[in-house]
């Protein structure tokens, strides 16, 4: 009975055919905070930044600091599940869909940071009138239109044969599904095509979604501003990126089982599997970190130390020593302890401090290298104001908001790719580890 | 060629602030009320800066420095925006674009003099103030960046000048407004390209330096230190 | 959870596109929904530049004013003007921001209400304030009393100031009262030592050599654009090598920061600093022995060996050095490079128009340059000629003459050191003692603000029957009178101005109006007297239809001088070439109407030429020599002890910041943003402590203190700083007024309260010395109830 409903996979299909009212109390609460964000931006509009807390020297704050926070995240789909899919991983059929979702939507987000940023919000159309190819900000913006081009087409792909089933299975929903399965009849031939394109998107994929961070540490690192003009910014963010982008698809994971009682599709083993990537992208970070602050102290050069020690030991170390916490000591001593990695807790843990510990390293990335200048200035500090706290909150509910009404219309773990998985793959996977091995195969 | 340039004499300088106002009137940049002023968010192209050199002993050490936009041949913050709101000129003057630019900063940070200047508000002039403005520089919209621009519209009123004359422009025709307003005489404006301008001659002082030279910006202006004259102008 | 899910799905999709996305651009949603774009008026019209004299502080420079249209765009130099030569101010710049002032005062105010707010004040006519002042004016002089009215006014160089001084005098009346603390101690000093009653001029730009004893010369000069200028050309002049500047001084000014080397030395011992320098000098006989033996008395002759003896006796180095905290060694190697700089020359301790000094101070560095040999030498200390403009002395009738008989309500007259006397002042109203003051005229001057007995004055003021009071944006003392009656500002009226104190030649600039017509509904100052003489019938001596009608008379006078010339004229060859080049070209004068046009169309006129060392007309001493006043020097020995330490009690060193000297500047929003390049202060006083003192008083750098003296107490912002030296509190004079329109109006607070209306026994002068005062940081009812900086 039970297995009989497993092997249906009814679990999957049960959050898009019903719906309890705490969903919409939920949505509502999102909602709530979303108009709230929509009037401190129309605050914003009205008022100018001067409703900020922006000043000189400090001309970039929070919005920024978020841009670089989101683009971040969006590294966890598309990048991840590519890089899964060709590593062949099999673990991975169950997370790819949650994965992918959030890089969509994130994106949008990233972008409309650097909406709110703008003064003339009603000039952003100049970047493509005027744009002007040596400004790092243009490549950021074609690196991350073709991203979300590519990862839109790279998370519609895989949905296809969901799409088809649920079109064979709600004739209610026709209207949605039925243009958007495209004709999806599960011939052979289309499951080969399929294949093999979501095989090149996942090639295609990877190297954008690396370009994408790298471009966005160039905003800074093409500048000559002390802490900001350094070679491995591109790498260091990328590495951060992937880092945040992990935890962000761990906590996505375990609210979507909370919520739809998946327990059976996301187990404990791909929270550690997932749980090892999060140790292996924090040792890096480390690595980088490390790197990145050995060197400026080492060379000591005065500008550089003026934002080294004001991070280290001024105004914004309690900020900097937070993030290493949330960054490295947490969620090592929580990854590398067999015990609690394998506990979904453990990972959750983790990636809950490592969220909070990355924003805090963009924050300390885009404002201590502003608030010292190179010539004297009395520097008024940045103090973020409520419409630039009001629109955090605001994006992040939306993403949520979001996120869950993509659950109500599509599953949010890959059916087909579940099913293939248990008709195919385990013979697959016992032929392809025999031929790893040598004399164990048959010709 | 020409390359307009401008020599600071630090050691006629009396941080008397003359030229900052100078500017402020010439250039129709809203007065700043106290809480804008106390936030760093009163706009000024001109100002000091001081300088603390070691501690005071019978050298008082402490310089004070009028900063404005050094119009750098390799300028860092017009590589940067994206939309080529702010540009050198083919005569070194570095220029801002108001109607294009879509104020995201970009420049401001890039610049590591810190001389750009952002409209966090609607610039506004209690009546009757707005009577004041200059009909030769636009009012800045809000949302943009802004900030010293030589006093580019002055050249065009020398150049016409030199023209109803029938003369070429000659050294001195083009005078910034802070220029002309230094009591001390300590600003010196022209053509760095011209070996008989003032400038040129006052440039080759021993005494001459650049602000953050290392960052291969190029500043085309020029400080005079504070000490006896090598035989400068 | 009622929502259908489709409309749901909408409202979504709005809300994301628009944050994501953000809506197109578009001239519309700009203006209409952002509103970013300013609606500005350029002015139109033809552009015209008229000449002016700048009159926001008595520097009188010559400017020209751009015109376009009717309005004026921007105040420039005049280049051909003798003190400004073509440069500015950060005031003059900005007096722009005062003729379009929105608070500017644009009728003539009655007051129906309590004295102090501007509120208890309705508009009225100038012909109903006209009408009832001169009424009462009448009244007075037909009670036969004409020297119960008073004019309390300010330097006076300029022709409103001259005019109603003109009509006091043709009333009747003693009382013409300059308030004038900037040149007090200097004209004191030059009194006492070369018998002339006028202010020295120090030649900055010849000297090579400059001792400043606390002078704060670049932030505080009676003309701040002829002193910078000077100095810029001291240092780097074309010609001549670069000057050296020693600045002597407990405080890092701006002055302190220009100069070469800062001595810093002990509040109050400039004097004992400046005659230890003599005393090393003479005792090295590097004094200057041909002005000493042929143009002094009381060197070395008299009781106890004059001067020189005294000095042996009282002002040996290592006193000296003990007093000022300065080493003997430092002492010694500045009187050696001093005596051997070929134009050396002491500059007082002069700390700005409202803190002139005392005048002992400016006497013994006045005796430091005579010993010296700097006195009416090139690069030394000159005085000038002073040139008449007076029409004709104003015939004074039978009831002038017999007011003129009575002595002065403040005592000043004779002998005394001082120009006028406002705490007597102040006694003389509120006793009606020796006689009763009836109608008070106060003109280019805030005594209210200003005087160090603000407080009894305010209360003396009550006494007055009829107080009238004139300026452009209201002052703390126009919040005290009966009438406040607008002036125009300077852009708006003719103007005429004699040579600025510290200016060493003749001079007399010439403006005219720049706009059309005034703004506001304001009358000069000047017409005003003319019009209550006519009404009172003083015509015999003030016969003159307006102003413009006087200046020409007074011009015509100035053609009878037969000497100087035109401004620009008689500059060298190579300015005038320069200035020609420039399109500028200015013509002698052979009639007095050709005079009077040039003039107009060049600023003015002036007599460049100075002859030094005309002994004869600088030393106008009994002895016809140059006094040393052994007598006052030896007093001063005598009287000098070491200030007493009382616990947590720190010495108040009080100075004015350019941008709001003498007490003007405050009104102004681009001039509080600069206050202070040193510590890049903005809108709000600020006091200076040394780190020590700081830390043994338990205070942080920008925390808010209470300072506290006996009178009273004030809040400021603490600027821990290794720029003062420990156990003093450095705060700036400027800010903290009453009224001065929105910009001023309650910010910062003003140190002149602290002070207790000491003085100093010889001059009488306020004594800013001693001031003692106790810092604390400001607890929260300190807060409430001391005023918020
Ligand atoms: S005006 Fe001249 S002297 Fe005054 S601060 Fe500016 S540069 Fe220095
Ligand atoms: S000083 Fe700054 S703003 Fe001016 S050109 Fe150089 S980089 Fe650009
Ligand atoms: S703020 Fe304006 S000028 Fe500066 S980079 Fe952005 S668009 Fe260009
Ligand atoms: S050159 Fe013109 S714009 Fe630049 S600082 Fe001077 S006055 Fe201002
Ligand atoms: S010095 Fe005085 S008179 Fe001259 S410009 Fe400045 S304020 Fe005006």
């Amino acid at each position: 009975m039970a297995t009989s409903e497993l092997d249906q996979d009814e679990r999957l299909f049960a959050p898009i055919e019903t719906t309890q009212p705490r969903f919409w109390i939920f949505i509502g609460a999102l909602f709530a905070i979303g108009l709230w964000g929509a009037f401190a931006w129309w605050t914003q509009l009205r008022r100018g930044l001067s409703v900020t807390g922006l000043n000189v020297p400090v001309y970039w704050g929070l919005y920024i600091t978020n841009f670089v926070f989101f683009i971040g995240i969006s590294h966890a789909g598309t990048l991840i599940s590519a890089i899964l899919r060709l590593a062949q991983a099999e673990w991975r059929r169950a997370i790819t869909r949650a994965a992918e979702v959030i890089t969509v939507l994130v994106l949008f987000f990233g972008m409309g940071c650097v909406i709110l940023d703008l003064g003339r919000p009603d000039r952003v159309l100049n970047v493509l009138l005027h744009g002007n190819f040596t400004s790092p900000l243009l490549w950021d913006v074609t690196s991350v239109a073709t991203y979300l081009t590519a990862s839109t087409i790279y998370l519609f792909l895989p949905l296809i044969p969901d799409i088809a089933i649920l079109r064979d299975r709600m004739p209610s929903r026709r209207w949605l599904y039925r243009p958007l399965a495209l004709g999806w009849s599960g011939s052979p031939r289309q499951k080969r095509i399929l294949e093999r394109t979501i095989a090149v998107m996942a090639v295609i994929v990877i190297p954008i979604a690396v370009s994408v961070h790298t471009v966005v540490s160039w905003v800074f690192a093409m500048t000559v501003q002390p802490m900001w003009h350094s070679t491995i910014f591109g790498p260091y963010f990328v590495v951060g990126a992937i880092f945040s982008g992990i935890a962000a698809i761990i906590l996505a994971m375990a609210l979507i089982r909370k919520a739809y009682h998946l327990e059976d599709y996301l187990k404990p083993i791909h929270f550690n599997n997932l749980g090892l990537l999060l140790l292996v992208m924090c040792l890096l970070w480390f690595y980088f970190t490390f790197a990145e602050f050995l060197t400026t102290y080492y060379g000591g050069e005065p500008m550089h130390m003026v934002i080294f020690l004001s991070k280290t030991e001024g105004k914004f170390s309690p900020l900097f020593w937070t993030m290493v916490l949330c960054c490295f000591v947490i969620p090592f001593a929580l990854l590398a302890n067999h015990r609690t990695r394998t506990k979904v807790w453990g990972t959750v843990a983790a990636s809950i401090a490592v969220e909070i510990g990355m924003w805090l390293e963009r924050f300390l990335i885009v404002v201590p290298s502003l608030s010292s200048p190179r010539l004297p200035m009395t520097a008024a500090s940045y103090v973020p104001s409520w419409v630039e706290w009001s629109l955090f909150a605001a994006f992040i509910s939306i993403f949520i908001l979001l996120y869950a009404l993509f659950t109500k219309f599509f599953p949010i773990v890959s059916i087909w790719e579940i099913r293939e998985g248990r008709e195919h793959s385990v013979s697959e996977v016992t032929t392809r580890v025999l031929s790893y091995l040598p004399g164990a195969s048959h010709e | 060629m020409t390359r307009w340039g401008m020599v600071i004499d630090l050691d006629r300088c009396t941080a008397c602030q003359a030229c900052v106002v100078a500017c402020q009137m010439e250039n129709n940049i809203p007065p700043a009320d106290r809480s804008d002023s106390e936030r760093g968010r009163g706009i000024a192209w001109l100002r000091l800066v001081p300088f603390q050199e070691g501690e005071h002993g019978t050298r008082p050490g402490l310089h004070l420095v009028p900063l404005l936009c050094m119009h750098c041949e390799r300028p860092p913050c017009t590589k940067v925006c994206p939309v080529h709101a702010t540009n050198p000129d083919h005569e070194g003057l570095v220029g801002q674009v108001y109607a294009r630019c879509i104020g995201c900063r970009y420049c401001t940070t890039a610049c590591p003099y810190t001389v750009r200047q952002f409209n966090w508000k609607l610039p506004q002039w209690p009546e009757p103030m707005e009577q004041a403005l200059s009909p030769d520089v636009s009012v800045r919209p809000r949302g943009v960046v802004e900030k010293c621009t030589f006093c580019n519209h002055r050249l065009q009123r020398a150049r016409d000048q030199a023209s109803m004359e029938g003369r070429s422009l000659r050294d001195g025709d083009y005078l910034p407004a802070c220029v002309e307003s230094c009591p001390a005489e300590a600003m010196v404006f022209g053509d760095l390209d011209d070996p008989r301008s003032i400038v040129t001659r006052m440039s080759a002082s021993p005494r001459a330096f650049r602000l953050l030279d290392e960052l291969g910006t190029k500043p085309k202006v020029i400080y005079l230190s504070k000490g006896e004259s090598g035989g400068d102008v | 959870m009622t929502i259908a899910r489709r409309q749901f799905i909408g409202l979504m999709a709005g809300a994301t596109a628009g944050a994501a996305i953000g809506l197109p651009g578009g001239r519309l949603f700009s203006n209409a929904l952002l509103s970013a774009n300013q609606p500005i008026y350029p002015p139109r019209g033809p552009e015209e530049f008229i000449l002016s004299v700048c009159n926001a502080c008595p520097g009188g420079c010559g400017i020209r004013a751009r015109r376009i249209g009717n309005r004026v765009v921007k105040i420039e130099g005049n280049p051909l003007h003798p003190i400004s030569g073509g440069r500015l101010c950060l005031k003059g710049q900005a007096a722009l921001q005062a003729l379009y002032h929105p608070d500017r005062i644009r009728t003539p105010l009655r007051r129906v209400g309590p004295r102090g707010a501007l509120a208890s004040f309705r508009p009225t006519t100038w012909e109903t304030a006209l009408r009832e002042i001169a009424a009462r004016l009448r009244s007075v002089r037909e009670e036969q009393r004409p020297e119960s009215v008073v004019l309390i006014r300010g330097a006076g160089g300029e022709i409103g100031t001259r005019v109603a001084r003109r009509f006091i005098d043709a009333f009747g009346s003693p009382n013409d009262i300059p308030f004038d603390r900037a040149s007090e101690a200097s004209a004191a000093a030059l009194f006492l030592t070369q018998g002339l009653r006028a202010t020295p001029a120090s030649d900055i730009r010849a000297a090579d050599y400059i001792l400043s004893l606390g002078s704060e010369m670049l932030e505080a000069s009676p003309s701040p654009v002829y002193t910078t200028r000077a100095y810029g050309d001291f240092r780097q002049s074309h010609a001549a090598r670069r000057g050296k500047l020693v600045h002597v001084d407990p405080r890092l000014s701006i002055t302190a920061a220009s100069a070469d080397e800062w001595i810093h030395i002990q509040p109050g011992t400039h004097a004992t600093f400046a005659l230890g320098i003599a005393g090393a000098m003479i005792a090295e006989g590097l004094h200057d022995r041909e002005f000493v033996g042929d143009n002094s008395t009381g060197f070395d002759d008299g009781p106890d060996g004059g001067l020189s003896g005294i000095l042996e006796q009282h002002f040996p180095l290592e006193k000296v050095a003990a007093e000022t905290g300065v080493s003997v060694n430092v002492i010694l190697r500045v009187a050696r490079e001093f005596a051997g700089a070929q134009k050396g020359l002491a500059l007082a301790p002069n700390k700005g128009p409202l803190l002139g000094g005392r005048a002992f101070d400016h006497l013994a560095v006045h005796i430091l340059n005579a010993v010296a040999g700097n006195i009416d030498q090139p690069g030394g200390l000159l005085v000038a000629e002073d040139v008449q403009l007076e029409v004709s002395p104003s015939e004074r009738d039978a009831i002038a003459a017999a007011g003129h008989r009575r002595p002065r309500l403040d005592g000043v007259g004779g002998d005394s050191l001082i120009a006028g006397d406002p705490e007597q002042l102040a006694q003389a109203f509120a006793t009606g003692q020796p006689y009763r003051a009836e109608v008070l005229f106060i003109v280019a001057a805030d005594p209210l603000y200003a005087s160090t007995v603000h407080d009894r004055f305010a209360a003396a003021v009550e006494h007055v029957p009829l107080v009238v009071s004139f300026a452009t944006i209201p002052n703390d003392t126009a919040l005290y009178a009966d009438w406040v009656l607008p002036e125009p500002h300077f852009l708006e009226q003719w103007s005429l101005h004699t040579s600025p104190a510290s200016v060493a030649f003749p001079m007399v600039s010439l403006g005219s109006p720049a706009l059309p017509k005034p703004l506001h509904d304001v009358r000069s100052t000047g017409d005003v007297f003319l019009d209550l003489a006519r009404r009172i019938g003083l015509q015999h001596a003030l016969p003159w239809p307006d102003v413009p009608a006087l200046m020409h008379a007074e011009v015509d006078r100035l053609f009878e001088a037969r000497r100087g010339a035109i401004m620009g004229t008689s500059f060298d060859a190579a300015w005038v070439r320069m200035m020609e080049g420039a399109g500028w070209w200015a013509p002698g004068y052979s009639t007095a109407e050709e005079l009077w046009k040039r003039s107009l169309e060049s600023g003015g006129w002036w007599d460049p030429f100075y002859d030094h060392g005309d002994w004869g007309r600088v030393l106008r001493t009994a002895s016809k020599r140059f006094d040393f006043r052994p007598d006052i020097v030896r007093q001063f020995a005598e009287s000098t002890s070491a200030p007493a330490e009382g616990a947590g009690s720190l010495s108040l060193i009080l100075f004015e910041p350019l941008p709001i000297a003498g007490g003007t500047g405050a009104e102004l929003p681009s001039l509080q943003a600069l206050l202070d390049p040193g510590h890049e202060e903005r809108w709000q006083t600020w006091g200076e402590i040394h780190p020590e003192t700081a830390s043994s008083l338990r205070i942080r750098d920008g925390a808010l203190i209470r300072v506290a003296s006996a009178r009273q107490a004030i809040l400021v912002r603490a600027r821990v700083t290794d720029r003062i030296v420990p156990g003093a509190i450095a705060i700036p004079v400027g800010l903290g007024k009453m009224a001065g329109g929105r910009w001023s109006e309650g910010i910062g607070s003003n140190p002149l309260r602290l002070l207790d209306g000491a003085r100093e026994p010889f001059s009488l002068l306020p004594d800013f010395g001693g001031a003692k005062v106790l810092v604390s940081e400001a607890t929260p009812s300190d807060q409430s109830t001391v005023k918020r900086t």
